[in-house]
């Protein structure tokens, strides 16, 4: 058979089969072709504002790794003016994350963009590795997931970045709509598929426009590039990547959901898109103001970015990994039956509200905010007195100790009914709907197995 | 901790709600008799009917809706049970709250479809039956064009004469075999859509299992139409014509498969068996099949997941449709966002229908 002409520039030979559309072109052809279509996403949906600092959320794999090399071409070439830096989070595993983060550095050299890594250790105190040591490989995804967002958001204000971009691919994107109707996520659907989410901090921004943690906007520039393009393009740029997955296990839920995305592509390459277009206009059809949170929060893109920090921490790895512990579907089923079995006989035991927390505050408010340096953001201190290990603000999550239980928070806000709405985490100021973050939470069983020496409270009053 | 109501300790050797009988089946966690199974079943249905009761309908001035029969499991199933439906209203009221027309489209496969509905009229004769043959999609409005090239122009409009296997030699030059079987389910749809149109049928009656809704939630979103979802999987207005019902939304498709067996007399020689096609290369498979492949599993390890599918869908809010509204010409669902500017075609069905532009 005789070799097949570029269909696009009949010159050279075709030496890539374009999965999207099984158009043959060739390999110079597609790289142009693959950053046009990249740039038409940011253009289209006004990504990027002139001249913004954005962070590449970088792990040394072969997403963000093409992303970091297209927004840096396209930056170039379009003149853009962006103030790109490469932002990684060092989870703590041995044997694959120090091992990608190396591709990392490399990666910040060849594209001459800073870099700046994070670890968990240093913010939480727990490296995965430890973690892992502590709960057992089930369910330890939970943690890394629940940790990595925050990470992100801690990681962008400390090089006062307002904006994260993840490499987040078509496949992603599909994948996660498939598995939040499984797992009948609505909200959950409809943020997986926006392009640009944003969590309006609680917080009012700072006098002096420092970015703060509570206030970073994350994005998917490439959630329209297929995960076998972005594989072409590494390949014909000769990029330098890390392609091991990582180590600790990945759930049934999500896999279910790759499966059924994998086997899709094959009937159907377009699908994979398709599935995000449904995503798209689905999340049109969510109920907004009456779903959840029965009209408390307003209109319905308040209701979106209520549950934005929370929702997207439980992302996971994003690609590779899962989710958070009830997601095997087993455990989904366990759960479902329950409740089909609540529902049929009535609660075993008559559950009343309690009284709204707000109202309960008033003791011990001062003290709190000593003890746990989490300081609301208007007070304007907030930052200066209790940096660990000399790490710049917003690093350190405090931990808290066990005889400081009473909480403290201020009732600033209108203290309605019990609804949910984006507050802030008591103890370490992050976006929480609840009174304290999952972050926090995490933490605090973990800290409870830990030998009390071991334990130092952030910050001292 | 003291309960709402006293836990009264059951026997599991015996049936869950009864306590009396054997159980020979077991429902999601319930083990149950056979009597209790198909109350169960029947239950399910009769409660989704709420809006057909007596009460509801005016003497003299019948409800007619419009149900249609495929002779699989469930369409059969739903037949049995809403004709013990009517007749208990009869019993109790003196009349029904409803009549149904029952509706099967003859695809020509063969004799056994209609010596099958001899069999259904003989043991429900209480309704109205009618047949249509497949070929009758090609008068639909706009389907014909759509389905070009090789349709003669003389088949157009002539719907009395041998055009049966036209209809499938037309779906047999579609490029692959998710195109055929959703154009083949779009053409169905309308055809039954219409028919009940045409009779004044107010709504219909979709014999759809929760897995049988879960599998086309799948499939739908798969092919890009997720936009039209709430009209295809719940309970609402449709767009065009009468109201969809899904009576059987809340039993999975092997509840209703051992219902039919179960149920007294059976069912089982008025239902078509469905040869299960053995996994084929997935040139030969559609997305419709994969979703049903894998529905069928989940089904079976994770019957309460499948439940949460259609659940979940079912909050979807279809927005209000204004008559004047440009609709699909194939699908004949609103082009609302879900086309690009100035189509004829929704997304899915540019998608499903190549080489036709918009």
């Amino acid at each position: 058979m005789p070799p097949h002409q570029c269909e696009i520039c009949k010159i050279t030979r075709a030496q890539v089969l374009r999965p999207k559309n099984g158009q043959r072109i060739c390999s110079a052809c597609f790289i142009a072709l693959f950053e046009s279509e990249v740039a038409v996403t940011i253009t289209s949906t006004n990504l990027f504002q002139p001249g913004e600092r954005v962070a590449i959320g970088a792990s040394g794999g072969k997403d963000s790794t093409v992303l970091a090399s297209v927004l840096k071409t396209l930056n170039d070439r379009h003149g853009w003016n962006l103030d790109l830096v490469l932002l990684s989070v060092d989870e703590g595993i041995q044997g694959y994350r120090d091992h990608s983060l190396e591709a990392v550095k490399r990666n910040s050299a060849d594209l001459d963009l800073p870099l700046k890594i994070v670890s968990y250790e240093e913010l939480y105190g727990w490296s995965m590795d430890q973690v892992v040591a502590q709960v057992g490989k089930k369910g330890n995804c939970t943690y890394c997931g629940v940790f990595r967002r925050q990470a992100l958001d801690r990681g962008a204000a400390m090089l006062n970045v307002g904006h994260v971009v993840t490499g987040h691919n078509a496949d992603d994107v599909a994948e996660t709509v498939l598995m939040n109707l499984l797992r009948g996520d609505l909200p959950r659907l409809s943020r997986a598929t926006s392009i640009i989410t944003s969590t309006p901090s609680a917080a009012p921004p700072k006098d002096d426009g420092a970015v703060s943690f509570t206030n970073v906007k994350r994005s998917k520039p490439l959630m329209y590039a297929y995960e076998k393009e972005i594989v072409l393009y590494a390949h014909h740029k000769k990029l330098d990547y890390f392609s091991t997955e990582c180590i600790y296990s990945p759930e049934a839920f999500r896999g279910s959901a790759r499966t059924l995305i994998k086997n899709l592509e094959r009937i159907r390459p377009e699908s994979i898109l398709d599935v995000v277009r449904s995503g798209v206009d689905m999340a049109k059809l969510v109920p907004g103001a009456d779903g959840k949170c029965k009209g408390a929060c307003g209109d319905s893109k308040a209701a979106g970015s209520t549950n934005a920090a929370e929702e997207e921490a439980e992302g996971g790895c994003g690609s590779s990994n899962t989710n958070s512990g009830g997601d095997s579907m087993v455990e989904m089923e366990k759960k479902l039956q329950q409740d089909e079995r609540t529902e049929a006989n009535g609660p075993e035991t008559e559950v009343t509200l309690p009284a709204n927390p707000k109202e309960t505050v008033s003791i011990g408010v001062r003290h709190s905010h000593e003890a746990y340096s989490s300081l609301p953001p208007d007070d304007g201190i907030y930052g200066q007195n209790h940096e660990k290990n000399g790490a710049s603000k917003a690093t350190a999550v405090p931990i808290r100790t066990k005889q400081e239980k009473k909480s403290g928070r201020k009732p600033t806000r209108d203290a309605a009914a019990p609804k949910q709405r984006l507050g802030q985490c008591e103890r370490c100021g992050y976006l929480s709907s609840q009174s304290v973050c999952k972050a926090c939470v995490l933490l605090e069983g973990l800290n409870k197995a830990r030998p009390r020496t071991g334990v130092e409270v952030g910050g001292g009053g | 901790m003291p309960g709402r109501r006293p836990i009264v300790p059951k026997d599991d050797s015996l049936c869950r709600r009864c306590q009396t009988n054997e159980p020979t089946i077991t429902v999601r966690t319930e083990p149950l008799c056979n009597e209790c199974f198909c109350r169960y079943v029947s239950t399910k249905v009769v409660k989704r009917m709420e809006s057909f009761r007596v009460k509801y309908s005016d003497p003299g001035k019948e409800r007619v809706l419009s149900l249609p029969l495929s002779f699989g499991a469930c369409s059969t199933t739903l037949l049995h049970i809403l004709s013990e439906h009517m007749k208990g209203q009869v019993e109790r009221t003196g009349r029904s709250g409803y009549q149904l027309h029952i509706v099967h489209v003859d695809d020509g496969s063969g004799p056994t479809s209609k010596a099958l509905l001899e069999k259904v009229k003989e043991r429900f004769p209480e309704h109205t039956y009618s047949i249509l043959p497949v070929s009758e999609v090609l008068s639909l409005d706009g389907v014909s064009p759509l389905l070009q090239p090789p349709l003669s122009s003389d088949a157009n409009g002539d719907t009395s004469s041998q055009t049966e296997p036209s209809v499938l030699d037309l779906l047999a030059t579609l490029p692959s075999a998710t195109s055929r079987a959703d154009t083949h389910r779009i053409l169905l749809r309308r055809l039954i859509t219409n028919f009940a149109t045409n009779h004044n049928c107010e709504s219909i009656l979709w014999a759809h299992s929760t897995t049988r809704l879960a599998e086309l939630t799948l499939a739908e979103t798969a092919k890009g139409r997720g936009a039209s979802l709430p009209w295809l999987v719940t309970d609402t207005a449709s767009p065009s014509g009468p109201q969809n019902f899904y009576p059987m939304r809340e039993l999975l498709t092997k509840e209703i498969i051992a219902f039919s067996s179960l149920t007294s007399p059976p069912l089982d020689d008025l239902i078509l068996k469905a040869a299960t096609k053995p996994a084929v290369s997935t040139k030969n498979t559609s997305i419709d099949d994969l979703m049903r492949q894998y529905f069928e599993s989940v089904e079976r390890d994770y019957p309460s997941i499948v439940a949460n599918v259609v659940r979940t869908t079912g909050k979807l809010k279809a927005p209000g449709v204004g008559a004047e509204e440009e609709r699909c010409e194939l699908c004949e669902m609103p082009l609302g966002g879900a086309a690009p500017e100035r189509s004829r075609l929704c997304y899915g069905c540019i998608r499903t229908l190549p080489g036709v532009r918009g």
